[in-house]
C-alpha cells in the first residue's frame, strides 16, 4: 500500500528521485570535519528560532505601552513562557555563533573559490537578513538597551547623501524611535525569517548543485564520496547533540548572560544610558564604526566591514586549493585576522577611552588591511609554494583547473564563430 | 607579518586598567524559602512604603507558600490579586525625593553586579560630616539609610543588618526571577538526558561509519 501511494505521487511529483539525489543519496565527501557540521546546525537554529518565536508572538504585545509589561508577563506567567523567551534570546547568540563558525571554515578552508562563489555570496545576503532581523528583534522588549541601540543604529542613516534626515523618519515612522518603529520592527522580525528560509533554499540548491566542499580542497573522486544518509545524518545529528548541551547550559543555567542589565529598565527616551552597547555578535563592527572619526566615513567602514567578505572569490588570486591546509601564510593570516576580530570586539565592548580609540582604529587597519593585502599575498605565496614544490594532487588539480577554464573559452570562442 | 604581530600584542597589554570603582561585596544569595519569607517582611518594613514590585502580586507571595496571615496584614485592603504597589503616591514621593522611586520587580536584573551590586548598596552608606548620609556604590541616590547601616559599623548589630540587607536582596532576586528554582532544577535533567543523547549518538556514529573500513 504504501508503496502504491509513493507510485501515484511519483507519477505527479519526483518525490522519490529528489530524496534520492538530495537527502538519501546525496554525495557527500567522506573527509568532512566536525567543521561542516555548522551549515546543518545554522538550519536547525533557523527553525528554532522561528518555533519558540511564533509563540512568543501569541503573548507578545507590539505596543510601547505595553510590550516592556507583556515581556514580564511571558517570563512569570505564561506556562514555560520563561523557557520559551530563553531559548529565543540564547537562540539569537547561538545563531549567530554557528554562522561565524561556518563563516570562518569557508574562509580558513578556501571554500568561496570556483566554482561555489555564488554560495559565498548566498550566505553573504543571509548574514545581512540574520543582522537585520536580530538588530528589529532587539528591539521588541523596549528595554533600555533596546531603545537606545535602535536610536543610534537608525540615526547612522542619515549619512545617506541628499535626504539623510527623511530615510531615518522613514525608517522610524516618527522622528524619533517610538510605537511606529516599535510595530513595524515587529511585523518585519516575523518577515525576515521567511525571507531568510527562501535565501536558505536558494543557498542549498546551490550546495547541490557544486556539492560540497572538503578540508583538502582537492575534487574528490567518486570512491570518496559516500552517501549522505546515513553517514552525515548520523554526524550531524551527534554534532547537533554537542550543540544543545552548551546551548542548554546558557538556556538553564546562565541565560541573563547574554542580556544587558540595563535592558531589564523600560525604555526611556528622557535618559540615555552611560554606556550604550550592541549584542556581543555586533561588536567587531561597532568598533569600526566607532574608529573613524567622520561619521559618513563611520558608516561606510562599517558597511564595508560586513560586506568585504563578498570581495574574497575576488581578492584570494592563489590557484592552489585547499585554503589555509596547503597555504601557510594565509593560515597565518587567517589567524592574525580572527585576533583582530576578537580586539575589534574588545573595544567595541569597553567604553571609550583614548588608548582603546587608538587600539580600534589599528584594529580597524589591520582588519581592511588584511583584505587588501590578500590578492598580493596570495600571488605571492602561489609563487612560493609552486617554487618550493607542491604534492602531485595539488598540481593535477591546478592543471585541472587550468584546463577547464581554457576549455570554457574556447568554448565561448567557438561559440561567437558560429553567431558571427 | 611579525610587527603586525607585535604590533597588536603590544596593543593588547597597554588596556586601561579597568574603571576602579568601590569593590562589591558578595551577597551569598539565599534560595530557601525561610529566607525569602523573611526578606518579604523586611522588605515590606523597609521599602514599600515608596518602592512598588508591580509584576508581583499578593496571591504569588501565597503560592509560593509564605504564611497567609501575613500576606493578609500586607495587603491591607488591597485585593489577593493585586499587583504590590508602593504605598506612597508617586506625586508625594515626587515632592518628598525629587523622583519616584524605581520599581523593585526586576531590580536584581537591572544593575551591573546584580545582587551583590544591591547587598553593597543597602549597606554602603556612611556618615558625612555635616550628619548627612552619602553612599560608597551610589553618590546621588536619594534613599535614606533605610537600614542604619551607617551608624551601626561593628559588632552583632552590623552582623543583623547584614542579615537583613541578605535577606531583601535574597527576595528581590526570587523576585527578579521567581522560575529560577524551576529552570535551574529542570536544566539538570535536560543537560543530563542530552549527555546520554549524546553519547548514544557517538557511538551509533562510530558503528555506521565503521561500515566504510
Amino acid at each position: 500500500m504504501p508503496s502504491r501511494i509513493v507510485q501515484w505521487i511519483d507519477q505527479r511529483f519526483p518525490l522519490t528521485s529528489f530524496v534520492k539525489h538530495d537527502l538519501t543519496g546525496y554525495p557527500t565527501p567522506r573527509n568532512l570535519s566536525y567543521w561542516w557540521n555548522f551549515g546543518f546546525l545554522a538550519g536547525f537554529v533557523l527553525v528554532l528560532q522561528v518555533a519558540t518565536g511564533i509563540f512568543l508572538a501569541m503573548h507578545y504585545k507590539a505596543d510601547i505601552a505595553l510590550s516592556f509589561d507583556s515581556i514580564q508577563h511571558i517570563m512569570r506567567d505564561v506556562n514555560y513562557g520563561w523557557l520559551l523567551r530563553y531559548m529565543h534570546a540564547t537562540g539569537a547568540s547561538a545563531f549567530f555563533f554557528v554562522i561565524f563558525v561556518h563563516m570562518a571554515r569557508t574562509l580558513y578552508y578556501g571554500s568561496y573559490r570556483a566554482p561555489r562563489e555564488l554560495m559565498w555570496w548566498t550566505g553573504q545576503g543571509l548574514l545581512l537578513l540574520l543582522m537585520a532581523t536580530a538588530f528589529m528583534g532587539y528591539l521588541l522588549p523596549w528595554g533600555q538597551m533596546s531603545f537606545w541601540g535602535a536610536t543610534v543604529i537608525t540615526n547612522l542613516f542619515r549619512a545617506t547623501p541628499f535626504f539623510g534626515d527623511q530615510v531615518v523618519i522613514w525608517l522610524r515612522g516618527d522622528y524619533t524611535v517610538g510605537d511606529a518603529t516599535l510595530t513595524r520592527f515587529f511585523s518585519l522580525h516575523y518577515l525576515f525569517p521567511f525571507l531568510i528560509i527562501g535565501a536558505v533554499l536558494v543557498h542549498l540548491v546551490a550546495l547541490h548543485t557544486v556539492k560540497s566542499s572538503n578540508p583538502s580542497g582537492i575534487n574528490l573522486a567518486d570512491k570518496d564520496n559516500i552517501p549522505f544518509h546515513p553517514y552525515f545524518t548520523i554526524k550531524d545529528l551527534y554534532g547537533l547533540g554537542l550543540f544543545l548541551i552548551v546551548y542548554s547550559v546558557f538556556v538553564f543555567f546562565m541565560p541573563d548572560s547574554l542580556i544587558e542589565p540595563a535592558n531589564n529598565i523600560p525604555a526611556n527616551p528622557m535618559q540615555t544610558p552611560n554606556h550604550i552597547v550592541p549584542e556581543w555578535y555586533f561588536l567587531p563592527f561597532y568598533a569600526i564604526l566607532r574608529s573613524v572619526p567622520n561619521m559618513v566615513g563611520g558608516v561606510l567602514a562599517m558597511g564595508l566591514s560586513v560586506m568585504i567578505f563578498a570581495f574574497m572569490p575576488f581578492l584570494d588570486r592563489s590557484r592552489i586549493p585547499g585554503g589555509a591546509h596547503y597555504r601557510p601564510i594565509f593560515k597565518i593570516q587567517f589567524y592574525l585576522f580572527l585576533l583582530d576580530m576578537l580586539i575589534l570586539g574588545y573595544v567595541g565592548y569597553v567604553p571609550p577611552t583614548p588608548q582603546t580609540i587608538v587600539i580600534g582604529q589599528i584594529a580597524t587597519l589591520c582588519y581592511f588591511g588584511s583584505f587588501f593585502l590578500v590578492p598580493f599575498i596570495s600571488k605571492a605565496e602561489e609563487r612560493w609554494l609552486i617554487k618550493r614544490g607542491l604534492p602531485p594532487e595539488v598540481t593535477t588539480l591546478i592543471e585541472q583547473e587550468a584546463h577547464d577554464k581554457e576549455a570554457r573559452r574556447q568554448k565561448h570562442l567557438r561559440r561567437q564563430g558560429e553567431i558571427a | 607579518m611579525r610587527t603586525l604581530l607585535k604590533m597588536l600584542l603590544l596593543g593588547c597589554f597597554s588596556l586601561p586598567v579597568w574603571a576602579n570603582e568601590a569593590a562589591l561585596e558578595k551577597a551569598n544569595v539565599e534560595t530557601d524559602a525561610k529566607s525569602i519569607e523573611r526578606g518579604a517582611e523586611a522588605m515590606m518594613g523597609f521599602c514599600h512604603s515608596c518602592h512598588s514590585m508591580k509584576y508581583v502580586h499578593y496571591r504569588d507571595l501565597v503560592t509560593f507558600g509564605m504564611d497567609k496571615q501575613k500576606v493578609e496584614t500586607w495587603r491591607g485592603d488591597q485585593p489577593l490579586d493585586a499587583a504590590i504597589l508602593a504605598q506612597m503616591a508617586e506625586n508625594d514621593a515626587m515632592a518628598s525625593f525629587g523622583k519616584v522611586p524605581p520599581d523593585l520587580s526586576l531590580m536584581v536584573k537591572a544593575r551591573d553586579g546584580g545582587a551583590n551590586y544591591l547587598y553593597s548598596y543597602l549597606l554602603g552608606y556612611y556618615l558625612m560630616p555635616d550628619g548627612a548620609t552619602g553612599n560608597h556604590f551610589y553618590p546621588a541616590t536619594k534613599m535614606p539609610d533605610v537600614l542604619n547601616s551607617s551608624g551601626l559599623t561593628e559588632g552583632a548589630a552590623r552582623t543583623e543588618v547584614q542579615g537583613q540587607a541578605r535577606d531583601i536582596v535574597s527576595f528581590l532576586a526570587w523576585v527578579s526571577d521567581p522560575h529560577e528554582a524551576e529552570r535551574l532544577r529542570l536544566g539538570y535533567y535536560v543537560i543530563g538526558y542530552l549527555l546520554v543523547l549524546t553519547t548514544l549518538l557517538y557511538l551509533l556514529k562510530n558503528q555506521i561509519w565503521s561500515r566504510l573500513k
